[in-house]
This record gives structure tokens, C-alpha cells and sequence, in this order.
């Protein structure tokens, strides 16, 4: 391989005896010749040091001064890990490059040492990018940067930080133009759509270099020996423990991977109480350990020296653990992608086989290891949505601006509608932005007292130390939940959960936490006062993992595979285990073909219940329960709960369901969809959801000060209270709006919601009466949080609720 | 609906204020005026006609129960002085023959000569046979007499068929605690435990109801 015009790649891999895969040549070439780039190729296959010996090369042909490059990576351990491969490179050739790291960690003296002399390059993330942009003189910094290079693109695009990156980027085009943007990415349905995303729309020469070399992976799915036919939601894989431990004596190095935190933490302990041995041998690992936990884990993780960890989405990412040579996946990845990344945390060195289990944690679940492996050797694999017009960030990001340097609006307009996020935001809209920071919204009158950003000789910018400093504070797009201390009625401490989760229990209630069963007692100043729990159940804090829809694309697969089984054609083990199972739902049911929509119907002391299975994953199911609720209830005024899994959803009522009368008046239809959607009630709890989000990032709600809060509590309200006022008074507020819209497309799964009922509109309809509830109903009935929807007036359910606690009330006297 | 305290007779009104009409009294918790514009001030974009609904609201019921006296129980102006003041003001003038007072309460930080100056009385405290009116629940309530209070925005949960439920602002009764529900329109609502109540009134929009 003629590396002639690479020498310093020629010498490092000479030195090391290697010899370069042809992406990395290609990738060196194309960084050469002055193209921008996605670079797509699997982990631990040296993709680092496909962009890195680019970038070398190019400084040592100009050597100019100052910032030269800016690596941006999602995770501050994959930072450092960065941090670590490439400063070995400068050390050990005696290149004068240094490489410096930038991170909410970075100590203040570090900061101040950077600022005086800049390193060549920087590590950093999206957050610490933007508070670079909020400092003096930050143009002086960055205009001789030639290259930013986005690390783990794939797992940046479909968030708010993301689009951090998108306007970051527009900026430093603009101060240098000659910038160079390079994007690393897994494989993802939507390769194309993510360079263009990260690129914008500045021009220049791009590429996409992808490589052909394969990661093998090998998914054994565990099946439990007595296979349950009525599967209970929520369950936590306990059962198959005495499966797992053979596998963890049989690796070197095993992760657990589970959905939960709460499942993690009950795994964890279980694994221990029934082989003691294990303790000093396992770890857990999640995010709601402290950092110093987390790191020491990390360490004895690439230091072999244990047995194995239970852990959630937080080692989903991040750091190559060597030793590693097996993962468990306790319960539906519910995506393919995850899944993938999950398998690829085993067998993590060039050529080396990734060996992934499958647990499933109830047995419709099994389904799923067969649908995962037919996925992945089909490389059907899910696309990453974009976020547009996110007026959140953007709102934030000119406060930003207005903090360091102060902007022009015509100059950041025109910078801003070249990324993708905000290409379709009119002059308009952008001035509504730059109202909502001036003048906040429509001024009521003359003696207004808004005060954030002041425009002086056109120039906006903020002068008030107080909302810069508050700004710099709450820099960034990911919202942590208000935490909730929870104590023993004692006194003693347990630990902290998020106040959504404690505030939807009734006390009495039990709930898992750090592997206890605990009662809350009562909740009183932001503490949550509980004791041992002397009950064998608990809520399972349905977490962000837990309620993570299925994906479309293993959701096709699934009813595929339900398709094979009925029409008799040969299936994996997984589906011929579920024999029972599915004779059980054929004789109490119907088991339906790919050609068909089953709706159960069935009475019980609840109420009426209607189930009906498009196995559409459970965001579309929400909406699709919100929407045909909504059209039912046009027959007649009715109060639904809504409840859902993956497979399907349930709409009970106190009143008998019309659900036959609804078929015929179009309860498929597709075209009148999203006006439905918007007439149903559902929306607007939905979006006032997605608004606790919106209201913290575009600076409405802040969180407070590290260790002052107090002083801040006066200018403190709920993003809920946020959202009502505008409901009642400001339509147009454009932040409102994009609740909306990121309910409809992140939510509501619109596109995907459109094509689901498209479909079941060409399908047979096969209505069953139960007498009995069936095996697929079960685990919706016993899904712990619903949903309600009604088109009843408020007045009315209130009086109705009232007249129930009255029936109840005399029949207790 | 009325209700009997310690012997007292007391109407609660669906305006989420409390009547005693012995005294021709009127008690009124946590308004929050000024609210959306000390929140303006400090570059929270909340609209500022968010807050006109308590202008309305305050002049409605006055002007439908005419009481001699009005107790705000705290949390009346919210924060520090701003220009809402005088909204305030206009309003406290068109009603003189009224007897104004305001129990402090934590998120009244204006100086007391200048609610003084507008003829409204400024005490932590009034004790007045079987009630003690403060801001916030005593830590010990002196025996045989029950403490009117606001501060907690009490809220309950109601739940019926279907699972469903609705939260709705409450008086609330534990003991020797009685809590009025906020009064003002940019205010939440804070569940309470039912089981710990001795008794709950819900406030509907045309009336209140005992649970």
C-alpha cells in the first residue's frame, strides 16, 4: 500500500507493525484532498485513527496558530478515551500537537491555562462547545480552526444536542469558512439523511466513506423450560436466574444488560443472594450511581477483573471494555440497532465474534429473538429522526450568543437556516425568537419590565451579570428529572428518585428501589418518606428504558413471525417454544395472520374492555388508542383508560364500547388522521409533557443554582403552569407549537402511525367476545400506568366520580 | 357550602375563598399578584396578561359578597416590588370602606409602611376567638383553637371507573389545620393525602362539594 502521502500514518502503523484498512487510507485521502465527510464503520476496527492521521497531516502542511481541531463525542468517558489514543500518537512519534480536554469536569485553573494557550486540538461535548460560545472573544479562538470531527454521530442526531452540534457548526463556518466537518456514525437506517444533517448546507466537497468489514454476531435466545400462557407485563426475567449463571461462569467477562434501573438493581441483588461467591466479582452499573461508583466500575471493567456487571443504557456507550467476551440482554432491546450496539460490547477487538443472549423477561417476548436475528442478518435497522425547527435550542443558543460577543440577527439568521434543523424557519419566526428574548413575547404595555438580551445599535447582547451568569448555568438540552430524596420514616437515607415516578404513587403504594421493596408513607418538602414494604409486589418505575416503543422495524418482523407459525411454515425455536402459548390464544382467541386485525372484546368488574393488536410498538399505540377513543366517543360521550404494550392496546370504559358501530364509520381512516389526532384530548397532555423539556431548555424554567437553590425560588413555576398560560394566552407562541410537533412526530410516530393504519385498513377484522381474558391481552390489562381520555365534560366526570364515591360510601355504612 | 369551626359558622365559596359571615369577613389565600411580572423582570418570557384573570377575579368577589373586612392570608404580592403595584393599588382604592389586612407570608417581601400607606394592615398573626389566621400551618396550634391557613395550595386527586382522575383545588381540615386553596390563577396545586384529612371540600366551578 503506497502511503507516500501520509507519512506520519506510514510511520505510526510501520511502528506499531500494522497495516491500515483500506477505509482508513480512503478516509486519509479524502481529508487530503479537502472533502467533508461521514465516515461509517463498526466499532473497534480503528476508526479513531482513520480520521486522526488526517488531521495530522493537514496541520503539519500549515501549521497556522490556535484551536485546530475540535473532536465532539457525546460521552466525557469516550472523550477521554479519545484524549488517551491520540495523545499516545503525538507522544510516542514527537509530534509537537497537543491535545487538550474541555468538560463540565475540566478544572477552572485548566480552563484558564487553555485560554492562555490554546492546545491544538480539543475533546469536548456539545454542552462544553456552546460554552465556549459563551465566552468573550470566542471568535478570536476558533478562526483558525480547520476541522470539527463528530464522534458517535448516530447517537447525536436524533437528540436536542444534535441540533447543539448543527448550530455550533453554522457558527464556526461562518468564522472560518474553509472549515472542514467530518461525522463518525454506526450503521443506521438513514445514513445519507445523517451526513446531510451534520454537513448543512454550506457547500464544499463531502463524502461518505463506508467499509465492508463485518462484525459477526452470534444471539442465542434463553428459553425457559416451562413456558407461562399468561405472560405478565412488567416481569422481571427473576425466574431464569439459574439460566444466566452458567453463562456468567462460563466468560471471562459477562454484561447484563437490563431496561430498567429498578430492574437492574433487583437483578443485581437476586444474582447475589443466590450465589454469595459473586460479591467482589460483580458490579452494577447505572446513572443514578455516583460518577466516582460509575469510573471505578469502568476501570475494573478493563482491568478483567470482574466476572461481570449488571447495568442499563449506561454502558450502552463509551469505552471499549476488552475483556468483555459475553453480553445478556435481559428483556426486548426493543430496537435492533440497541441491540447491536449491546452485542458489540462483547468480542470487542478486530475479527473477534460478538456473543449476545436473549431473555426474555415473559413469554410473548420470545418472539423477539427470532425477530432480532432475521433483523440483523437482513440489516434491517432503524433510521434516527432528526429534530427540526427545535426553537428551544435555538432560543437558547442566541442567548448564548448574546452572552459572549453579542450577534446581528441578520448575520445568525442567515447562519442558521443553513443547518437542517432550521432551514425551513421564515424571517418571521426567527424574529419571534429574538421578541421572546428582548421583549418576552407580546409586551402588554409600554411599562413592560422584561429583562434578558437589549439591542444596542443592532447588536444583541445581554449586560445584566446576573442572566449571564443564570445562562451559562443552564447551558445544554438534556433535562434531568426533579429528584426526590427518599428516606425511611426513621430518618434514614435510601437514595433519590425522580418526583414524576414518586408522584403517581398513592401512598400505600409499593414500589422497587436500590433492590428493597419499599411503601411510601407519605411525600412531604421534596422527601419521600417510606418503610420496608411487607407486600411481594411493587410498581416497577416504568423508566425511560421501559417505556421505549418497539421498533418498526422489529415490529414488522414479529407479526412476520406470527404469520410463519399460523400458516405452518418452519420457525426458529423461539416461535415452535411458544406451541402452547399460541394454541391457547387460537382456543380462547384467534391467533391472526399478517392479513388480519384482531380486536378482543370482553366484560369485566373493571369495566369494558376492547383490545385490539396492530403490534405497532407502543408510541403508536398511544396515539392510535387516543385517536380512535376520540372517534368512538363521536357516537356518543365516553371516558376511556387507555393502557398499551408493544403488541397492542385496550380501551376500557364504564359504558359499553360501540366498537362495531366505529368500523363501519371509519375507524382506520388514515386521511383525516392528524386532524383527529389534534381534536382528541390526548394531545394537549402530551405536549404539555414534551413542554417540561422546552420550557428548561429555552430558559423559562431553571432549575437553580448548584447548592442555591433558594434564592431562585421566587422566579420558579412548572413548566405545566408555563403551558397553560400560553394555551390561554399566547397560540402563536412558537414554543407551544413545537410540543405539539414533537409529539406528533417523536410521540405520535406520526409517518409510522399513518402507515399502520393504511395497512390495517386492507385487513380482515376479526372480532372475538372473550369469556376469559387471553394470553396477548394479559399484559396489557396488567400494565401498571395508563392513559385516560374523554370528550365527557370535566363537570361531568367529576360528578360521576363523585356519585361512585357516594354508591361506595353507603355501602361501606 | 357552610361549615361549622370551633363552633364558628364559615361558608366556603367556589371562588376559593372562605366567608364568615358573623363578621361579614372575607379570607383570601395566596394571590401572587405581581407574579408574571417579577418573573418578566428576571427574563422569564410568561405573558404578562396571564395575570389579569386575579384583577377580575378579586373585583368579582368583592363586588358579590361586599364584605366589611378582607384577610389576604399571605403570599399576596409576590416578591420584591414591581410596577404590578399600581394595578394593585387602582384596584384596594375603588373598594374604601373595606377593611383590608394581609398575614405575611413567605413570598411577601414588601415593606410593611408601603401596604400601610394603601390603608392594608400588616400582621403575622391574628388570633381571634376559636381561629388563628397565619400564612403558613403553625408548628403548635394552641389547644381548642383551629389555624386558617394558605401557603400549601392543597389539591386532591379524584379517581373513579376506567381508572381515570382529575386533580381539583381543595379546602382541606386535618385537626386543628384547616388550609384554603390558592386563590390566584398563576398557581399549582399540591396533592394532598386524603387519608390523613378529617375532612376535604372540593371546589367545582359553580360550587363546593365535601368529599
Amino acid at each position: 500500500m503506497d502511503l507516500s502521502k501520509h507519512p506520519i500514518a506510514e510511520q505510526w502503523f510501520l511502528q506499531n507493525e500494522w497495516q491500515p484498512y483500506d477505509f482508513q487510507v480512503k478516509t486519509w485521502e479524502a481529508i487530503g484532498k479537502g472533502y467533508s465527510g461521514l465516515l461509517n464503520a463498526p466499532t473497534g476496527f480503528g476508526k479513531t485513527y482513520a480520521i486522526w492521521f488526517g488531521v495530522l497531516q493537514e496541520y503539519f502542511k500549515k501549521r497556522k496558530s490556535g484551536i485546530h481541531c475540535l473532536w465532539i463525542t457525546p460521552l466525557r468517558a469516550l472523550s477521554k478515551e479519545i484524549h488517551m489514543a491520540t495523545t499516545r500518537v503525538s507522544d510516542k512519534l514527537g509530534l509537537d500537537y497537543d491535545i487538550g480536554l474541555r468538560s463540565g469536569d475540566t478544572s477552572t485553573k485548566e480552563r484558564a491555562a487553555q485560554k492562555r494557550k490554546m492546545p491544538h486540538a480539543l475533546i469536548t461535548t456539545p454542552e462544553s462547545m456552546h460554552l465556549m460560545l459563551a465566552a468573550k472573544g470566542y471568535n478570536d479562538t476558533f478562526k483558525n480552526l480547520q476541522f470539527v470531527i463528530v464522534d458517535e454521530w448516530h447517537e447525536l442526531m436524533g437528540t436536542k444536542r444534535g441540533v447543539q452540534v448543527e448550530l455550533a457548526l453554522s457558527r464556526l463556518k461562518a468564522i472560518n469558512p474553509q472549515l472542514k466537518i467530518w461525522g463518525i456514525s454506526a450503521t443506521i437506517g438513514n445514513l445519507e439523511e445523517a451526513r446531510e444533517v451534520l454537513l448543512g448546507s454550506y457547500g464544499g466537497k463531502s463524502t461518505m466513506i463506508r467499509t465492508n468489514l463485518e462484525k459477526k454476531t452470534e444471539i442465542e435466545t434463553i428459553i425457559p423450560e416451562q413456558i407461562e400462557k399468561y405472560p405478565w407485563g412488567g416481569h422481571l426475567g427473576i425466574k431464569m436466574l439459574d439460566e444466566v449463571l452458567p453463562i456468567i461462569h462460563n466468560s471471562q467477562s459477562t454484561l447484563l444488560f437490563t431496561n430498567t434501573r429498578s430492574q437492574c438493581e433487583i437483578w443485581y441483588q437476586k444474582l447475589l443472594e443466590r450465589e454469595p461467591d459473586l460479591a467482589g466479582a460483580m458490579a452494577i452499573h447505572h446513572s443514578a450511581l455516583s460518577e466516582e461508583t460509575r469510573l471505578w466500575v469502568e476501570n475494573a471493567l478493563h482491568e478483567g477483573i470482574l466476572k461481570a456487571v449488571v447495568c442499563t443504557s449506561s454502558l450502552d456507550l463509551g469505552v471499549d471494555f476488552r475483556p468483555v467476551d459475553t453480553v445478556v440482554q435481559i428483556g426486548s432491546p426493543k430496537g435492533v440497532a440497541r441491540f447491536m450496539q449491546r452485542a458489540g460490547r462483547s468480542g470487542h477487538r478486530p475479527g473477534a465474534v460478538s456473543k449476545i443472549y436473549f431473555l426474555p423477561t415473559h413469554s410473548l417476548e420470545i418472539v423477539e429473538g427470532s425477530a432480532l436475528r432475521h433483523a440483523i442478518a437482513h440489516k434491517e435497522i432503524e433510521q434516527r429522526i432528526p429534530y427540526i425547527r427545535s426553537f428551544d435550542v435555538l432560543i437558547q443558543y442566541l442567548v448564548t450568543l448574546a452572552v459572549s460577543d453579542g450577534f446581528r440577527a441578520d448575520d445568525i439568521y442567515a447562519e442558521v437556516i443553513q443547518t437542517h434543523c432550521f432551514s425551513s424557519i421564515s424571517r418571521e419566526e426567527f424574529g419571534w425568537c429574538l421578541a421572546f428574548i428582548t421583549e418576552g413575547g407580546k409586551m402588554l404595555d409600554a411599562y413592560d419590565e422584561f429583562h434578558k438580551v437589549v439591542v444596542e445599535g443592532g447588536v444583541y447582547k445581554v449586560t445584566s451579570r446576573k442572566v449571564a451568569m443564570r445562562h451559562r448555568l443552564s447551558i445544554g438540552t438534556i433535562v434531568s428529572d426533579s429528584m426526590m430524596q427518599v428516606k425511611y420514616l426513621g430518618g434514614g437515607r435510601i437514595g433519590s428518585i425522580e418526583e414524576w415516578f414518586l408522584s403517581r404513587l398513592n401512598p400505600g403504594d409499593a414500589f422497587w428501589f436500590t433492590g428493597k421493596n419499599l411503601e411510601l408513607v407519605r411525600i412531604k418538602d421534596m422527601t419521600a418518606f417510606v418503610k420496608k414494604s411487607v407486600k411481594d409486589k411493587g410498581a416497577f418505575p416504568s423508566w425511560q428504558g421501559g417505556r421505549m416503543p418497539l421498533s418498526s422495524q422489529l415490529s414488522a418482523t414479529i407479526r412476520q413471525k406470527l404469520d410463519d407459525y399460523g400458516s405452518g411454515k418452519k420457525v426458529d425455536v423461539e416461535i415452535s417454544s411458544l406451541t402452547q402459548l399460541f394454541e391457547e390464544q387460537k382456543l380462547r382467541s384467534h391467533l391472526p395472520h399478517s392479513s388480519e386485525l384482531l380486536i378482543e372484546k370482553i366484560k369485566s368488574r373493571d369495566g369494558y374492555h376492547v383490545f385490539i393488536y396492530p403490534f405497532e410498538g407502543r408510541n403508536v399505540h398511544e396515539g392510535m388508542a387516543a385517536l380512535f377513543a376520540w372517534r368512538i366517543a363521536q357516537i356518543k360521550p365516553m371516558t376511556f383508560s387507555i393502557a398499551m404494550n408493544d403488541y397492542g392496546f385496550e380501551l376500557l370504559s364504564d359504558q359499553e364500547i360501540p366498537i362495531e358501530e366505529a368500523l363501519g364509520n371509519a375507524l382506520f381512516d388514515s386521511a383525516t388522521m392528524s386532524a383527529d389526532i389534534y381534536a382528541s384530548v390526548n394531545i394537549t397532555e402530551m405536549a404539555k409533557r414534551k413542554f417540561r423539556d422546552i420550557a428548561t431548555i429555552s430558559g423559562l424554567v431553571f432549575n437553580g443554582f448548584p447548592g442555591k437553590a433558594v434564592k431562585t425560588r421566587h422566579v420558579q413555576a412548572s413548566s405545566q403552569l408555563f403551558f397553560s398560560v400560553f394555551e390561554d394566552h399566547e397560540q402563536n407562541n412558537l414554543l407551544l407549537q413545537e410540543a405539539y410537533d414533537e409529539v406528533m412526530t417523536f410521540q405520535m410516530e406520526e409517518v409510522r402511525m399513518r402507515r399502520a393504519l393504511e395497512r390495517m385498513e386492507t385487513q380482515d377484522v376479526i372480532i372475538k367476545e372473550l369469556k376469559q381474558f387471553s394470553p396477548f391481552c394479559f399484559p396489557i390489562l396488567t400494565e401498571r400506568f395508563r392513559e385516560k381520555f374523554s370528550n365527557e365534560t370535566f363537570e361531568d366526570r367529576v360528578k360521576k366520580m363523585l356519585a361512585q364515591l357516594d354508591k361506595e360510601g353507603s355501602r361501606k355504612s | 357550602m357552610t361549615i361549622d369551626i370551633g363552633g364558628e359558622e364559615l361558608v366556603l365559596l367556589y371562588q376559593k375563598a372562605l366567608y364568615k359571615p358573623d363578621e361579614k369577613l372575607l379570607v383570601i389565600a395566596d394571590v401572587h399578584l405581581g407574579k408574571a411580572t417579577h418573573f418578566r423582570k428576571h427574563g422569564i418570557a410568561i405573558p404578562a396578561q396571564a395575570q389579569q384573570g386575579d384583577y377580575d377575579n378579586l373585583r368579582s368577589i368583592l363586588n358579590e359578597v361586599q364584605p366589611e373586612k378582607v384577610y389576604f392570608l399571605g403570599d399576596l404580592f409576590h416578591s420584591d416590588f414591581n410596577g404590578d403595584w399600581h394595578l394593585f393599588c387602582d384596584l384596594i382604592k375603588e373598594y374604601p370602606n373595606i377593611q383590608f389586612t394581609l398575614v405575611k407570608g413567605n413570598h411577601d417581601l414588601i415593606n410593611k409602611q408601603m401596604f400601610e400607606e394603601v390603608c392594608i394592615a400588616v400582621e403575622d398573626i391574628i388570633e381571634d376567638g376559636p381561629l388563628v389566621y397565619t400564612h403558613a400551618p403553625l408548628k403548635e396550634v394552641p389547644e381548642g383553637k383551629v389555624n386558617i391557613v394558605g401557603h400549601i395550595h392543597p389539591g386532591v386527586v379524584l379517581s373513579g371507573m376506567g381508572r381515570q382522575s382529575v386533580k381539583l383545588p381543595c379546602f382541606y381540615r386535618e385537626e386543628q389545620l384547616f388550609i384554603l386553596p390558592a386563590f390566584g390563577v398563576l398557581t399549582g396545586l399540591y396533592s394532598m393525602d386524603v387519608r390523613q384529612a378529617n375532612a376535604i371540600y372540593l371546589v367545582l366551578s359553580d360550587s363546593v362539594r365535601r368529599l
